[in-house]
């Protein structure tokens, strides 16, 4: 088993590393907006499964790929994961936004606790799966191939393919702009000195719903981007995927301590790392199982996740 | 004359029902008498809203298509009502929806359920109601096997068209291995009772060395990254998926997109006609099947054209199946057949022919007598028919 | 907006005590008839009346009422509350068709498993503070789940069939399709958890918690134990959901892992929050609304979902402490950290 894994160990991790990076994304969507508002964002599953239908939108009814058709190459490439990726970001920036409004803010302001706003979440992503799933006719769908999957390199035994290349240097730019954004502009300060002090922030003469949007939108984009990523390296999706991966991001935004953008960067990475080892060596079956045990031993020896939680910490 | 011929004839038998059909519906000619239609209502149960809502969804529309083609022949005789009864594909929805409709004495026949955990649940409302159902899809064997602990539960009511799993499980890994010198066989399951069922009844028929490995993964995985290096490390040349197509075609393209050069098959759960836009052609290409039924597009493209023109949707998963079981119950309500005891002596009775011109006759445990499995290849981004797997 | 909880109260409060005995016997009166009322506007479409009365609509009320006790009272967010009715349904399962035992023979033995779970779960999970004991109860959910879909001894995906209806008690048959019966026993059930909860709430438990769930460190510093108190308002919850889930094997005669999923735990969540967390009288009505509006509106068929979820939206915004809030003075005063 040992000797197996040593053969596989390079494309295993890949495969994880990729993987974790998508849930990086979706975890961010769920860390900014607790990091800010101390509540988990559930509709966040369902703004991600919108944005892998955006893509898909963008590849197949605009650039109009089909499965027989060929994948695109040269500049049209990258014309095509451009459109596709700003496309997905802006519709799940903007559906994020629209959640907030129609679902939190009213009780936001009433001061409702966090179970309220859980259960109207909840709501909203019922709505938002079940119109997808009418508009599809409950089918899964498939994006063509925009891009040839091939291998651009060797690493040990284990090939390096382009489109998890992509997705691993995208993630990290996408990821080097949000921490700029939050520590350097001026947008940025204020979602810190929201998340640190909101009373204090609203003083200071902050305004607050501004700085709430603009952290569902940041999530958003991100959450988009994440699943544009997704529709380019599995390329399929359905009504239904948002629940699952949802969940899994969200148990590495807590792994890696919630509320702490770095923190969903590691619990993102370990995350993907851990299921796809566990699967190798214990059967894929006991994957959520080890997850959740791993969790627990995190949990109980650092009770704030691995790095701790609030936004105020993202400097190094 | 060989299977082929034998298929080629039973596909032109069908063709030109079909064809006759429209001809019937295009001539127009009004009912002879005024009489009021006589109004039948069936039911179908299944997932129609949910998670697992593609699989009801698609059989409803097999059924609703069969209602239609019917409805034009017998122009105004019947009035054919469906009453939807959506269970989520859970047990638990499925046992307070089923005293619902075991109680409504106007249902006379149930299409369903679609799912096996929910037809054990809904069982015993129905056998106390003697309401008859045939259900498209639920395959799991201890329904109708006496030798099943409490014997075969489903017996008198429980009737269905696919073969059971331990039919379809030793000829899927006949049809997989078929041609293959030395197989190495690795078998994917999607934990549902469906897939895992399968996989029960295929072990026995995998000879010693023959095995690479076995894998259980849930149907809501994405990556399969961890299963595909079990496979590369057991050196595969085979390998099976039980479940269904939303899951195997991202699966085959992974497993394709890795590298790996060797057979691809799947089960009936998989044989469907969204299958093949799940994935490019070229990935997909020479992926083995297995079903009871062949596709809608299989039987004739005119069929499946027309279906689309009806529906306003491409067939679906067990599309075939549903309407099969659908004309079971109409052919019935032509005889005469009008009250639930009627209705089931009358099934109990069928002996027809299916869409693809085998026969339809049940067996006193319900199952389709002799129902044996056909092959699949898909070639050119269509699944077409290779022939019976004996 | 109109507090109805206050409305109320004021009523229960301004009545002797005969009127209080009076007001209660009327609301039991009512619960019990309303499985005579399948010919009125509360017909459901569909599916059957009566086994919608049993389940969801009963068997939501005693796990809402069990989970109240963990949310409402101590103010412990559990999403995996579904695990204890697995637990008690698995044991009931398992030991009524393995052994001669019969229902009410499993009955505490199932709750005594739940309890037992509850205390495996809660001593590690507990030591954690809100949204992180969330997601570790969530992972307990979906690992009972799991460890039901790959054990031999639990059926793997088939499930356990042919579990046997409970014994007849004082002449009553229990027949599998006898479900004014079942729900006649559900309501003995809930009326048994709201005794429960009612003399624990007035009690030293009763005060520890409302202390918990209003400070929690202030509380601990006034010398409440209060993890002891914590973990036993987890252990009370599971107790309920045990027996809950005893008597829904004894039911529907066949568990799969699929009866257990996570959305059952987030559907009683939401009945507790939707009714009024922390009132018990909140919680049953958001326990049968949430229970009987699938079913009432399976008209709408394929939208049927769509138009939950909207309700759920839409209620929640305009009443978010529930439809019945607790009093005001019970109300925890606002999160200064939250904007």
């Amino acid at each position: 088993m040992i000797g197996n894994f040593l053969d596989q160990f390079w494309s295993l991790t890949f495969g994880g590393l990729s993987l974790g990076f998508i849930y990086i994304l979706i975890a961010l969507g769920y860390t900014m907006v607790y990091g800010v508002l101390r509540m988990i964002n559930f509709a966040n599953s369902e703004i991600f499964m919108v944005g892998t239908f955006a893509t898909i939108i963008v590849i197949r009814d605009l650039f109009k790929f089909t499965q027989a058709s060929e994948p695109a190459t040269g500049l049209r490439l990258w014309l095509v994961l451009a459109t596709a990726l700003i496309f997905s970001m802006l519709v799940s920036g903007a559906l994020s936004m629209l959640v907030e409004i129609v679902a939190y803010r009213r009780l936001r302001r009433m001061n409702s606790g966090v179970l309220a706003p859980l259960i109207s979440a909840i709501g909203v992503s019922m709505v938002l799966a079940e119109s997808v799933r009418i508009l599809t006719d409950s089918r899964p769908v498939a994006s063509p191939r925009a891009m040839e999957k091939k291998f651009i390199g060797q690493f040990f035994d284990a090939g390096i393919r382009i489109d998890n290349t992509i997705i691993v240097t995208s993630a990290l730019i996408l990821f080097a702009v949000l921490i700029t954004f939050v520590n350097r502009t001026r947008m940025g300060k204020a979602i810190r000195a929201v998340s640190m002090n909101p009373n204090a922030a609203r003083l200071m003469g902050i305004n607050i719903d501004g700085v709430v949007s603009a952290t569902f939108l940041v999530g958003g984009l991100m959450t988009g981007a994440a699943g544009f990523f997704y529709t380019l390296k599995y390329e399929n999706t359905a009504s239904n995927i948002g629940f699952e991966l949802g969940i899994a991001a969200f148990t590495a935004a807590i792994l890696g301590g919630i509320g702490n953008i770095k923190g969903a960067f590691y619990g993102g990475l370990a995350l993907g790392l851990l299921e796809t080892y566990a699967s190798f060596f214990l059967g894929t079956q006991w994957k959520a199982v080890t997850v959740f045990v791993v969790l627990v031993l995190v949990l109980y020896t650092r009770p704030n996740g691995l790095f701790g939680e609030a936004l105020t910490q993202t400097r190094a | 004359m060989n299977e082929r011929q034998q298929m080629k004839r039973q596909r032109l038998i069908s063709v030109a029902a079909v064809i006759a059909l429209a001809a019937g519906s295009a001539v127009a000619i009004a009912p002879a008498s005024n009489a009021a239609p006589k109004t039948i209502t069936l039911a179908f149960q299944g997932p129609l809203t949910g998670e697992e809502a593609s699989v009801g969804q698609d059989e409803l529309a097999g059924m609703k298509y069969a209602i239609k083609l019917f409805n034009a022949k017998n122009k105004g005789k019947y009035n054919i009502k469906v009453v939807e009864a959506d269970d989520q594909g859970d047990p638990a929805q499925s046992a307070k929806v089923a005293p619902g409709i075991a109680s409504n004495k106007k249902i006379i026949g149930l299409v369903g359920a679609a799912y096996s955990g929910a037809t054990i649940a809904a069982l015993p409302y129905y056998k106390q109601t003697l309401l008859p159902m045939i259900s498209p899809s639920a395959t799991r064997v201890s329904i109708t096997d006496p030798a099943a602990q409490g014997g075969a539960m489903g017996v008198p009511v429980f009737h269905r068209i696919p073969p059971t799993d331990k039919v379809q499980g030793p000829s899927l890994f006949k049809l997989a291995t078929n041609g293959v010198p030395s197989p190495k066989v690795f078998v994917v399951d999607d934990q549902s009772a469906y897939g895992v069922g399968l996989v029960d009844y295929m072990k026995p028929s995998i000879p010693a060395g023959q095995s690479a490995g076995f894998d259980s993964v849930s149907d809501k995985t994405t990556d399969w990254s961890a299963t595909i290096s079990k496979i590369k490390t057991a050196g595969a040349n085979v390998v099976i998926y039980t479940g269904y197509f939303p899951q195997a075609a991202p699966f085959f393209k992974q497993l394709r997109d890795s590298g790996y050069k060797g057979i691809l098959a799947g089960g009936d759960g998989v044989l469907s006609p969204t299958f093949v836009t799940l994935a490019p052609a070229s990935v997909l290409e020479g992926v083995r099947l297995t079903a009871g039924t062949v596709p809608l597009a299989e039987i004739s493209a005119k069929l499946e054209a027309d279906f689309k023109k009806k529906m306003g949707k491409s067939s679906g998963v067990y599309a075939a199946e549903a309407i099969d079981a659908t004309n079971v119950f109409l052919s019935c309500v032509t005889k005469g057949a009008s009250t639930r005891e009627a209705m089931l002596k009358c099934v109990k009775a069928y002996k027809g022919k299916s869409l693809t011109g085998a026969t339809i006759k049940f067996d006193a445990f319900g199952d389709v007598a002799g129902g044996g499995m056909n092959g699949f290849e898909v070639k050119g981004g269509v699944i077409t028919f290779t022939g019976p797997v004996k | 907006m109109i507090n109805l909880r206050d409305k109320g109260a004021a009523i229960w409060e301004n009545q002797g005590r005969f009127g209080r005995i009076g007001i209660a016997l009327g609301a039991m009166t009512v619960a019990a008839a309303l499985p005579f009322m399948g010919g009125t506007i509360l017909n459901t479409p569909i599916a059957d009346y009566e086994s919608v009365l049993v389940y969801p609509i009963a068997m939501f009320v005693l796990m809402a009422i069990g989970l109240n006790i963990v949310i409402g009272k101590s103010g412990l967010l559990d999403l995996g509350y579904v695990a204890f009715f697995a637990i008690g349904a698995y044991t009931m399962g398992l030991l009524g068709t393995r052994t001669g035992l019969n229902t009410w023979e499993i009955l505490p033995i199932g709750i005594a498993m739940a309890m037992f779970s509850g205390i495996i779960l809660g001593v590690p999970a507990l030591k954690l503070r809100g949204d992180y004991l969330a997601i570790i109860t969530l992972g307990f959910g979906e690992i009972v789940r799991i460890v039901a879909l790959n054990l031999g001894t639990l059926g793997r995906s088939e499930g356990i069939i042919n579990i046997p209806t409970p014994p007849g008690i004082f002449g009553i048959e229990y027949r599998f399709d006898s479900h004014r019966i079942y729900y006649w026993t559900l309501l003995m059930l809930i009326l048994l958890a709201i005794w429960m909860v009612r003399r624990l709430s007035v009690r030293r438990a009763g005060r520890a918690w409302e202390s918990i769930r209003q400070d929690e460190d202030a509380a601990e510093l006034l010398g409440v134990p209060t993890f002891k108190y914590k973990v036993w308002a987890f252990v009370l919850g599971a107790s309920v959901g045990g027996a809950a889930g005893v008597f829904y094997a004894s039911k529907t005669l066949f568990i799969a892992p699929d009866n257990f999923t996570l959305q059952i735990s987030i559907l009683i969540l939401a009945c507790v929050v939707f009714g009024g967390m922390g009132n018990i009288w909140g919680v049953i009505l958001g326990a049968v609304i949430l229970g009987y509006l699938p079913d009432r509106i399976r008209f709408i068929s394929d939208a049927r979902l769509l138009v939950f979820g909207l309700v759920l939206v839409i209620m929640m915004n305009l009443r978010p402490d529930g439809l019945l809030p607790r009093k005001k003075r019970e109300k925890v005063l606002p999160n200064k950290e939250k904007p």
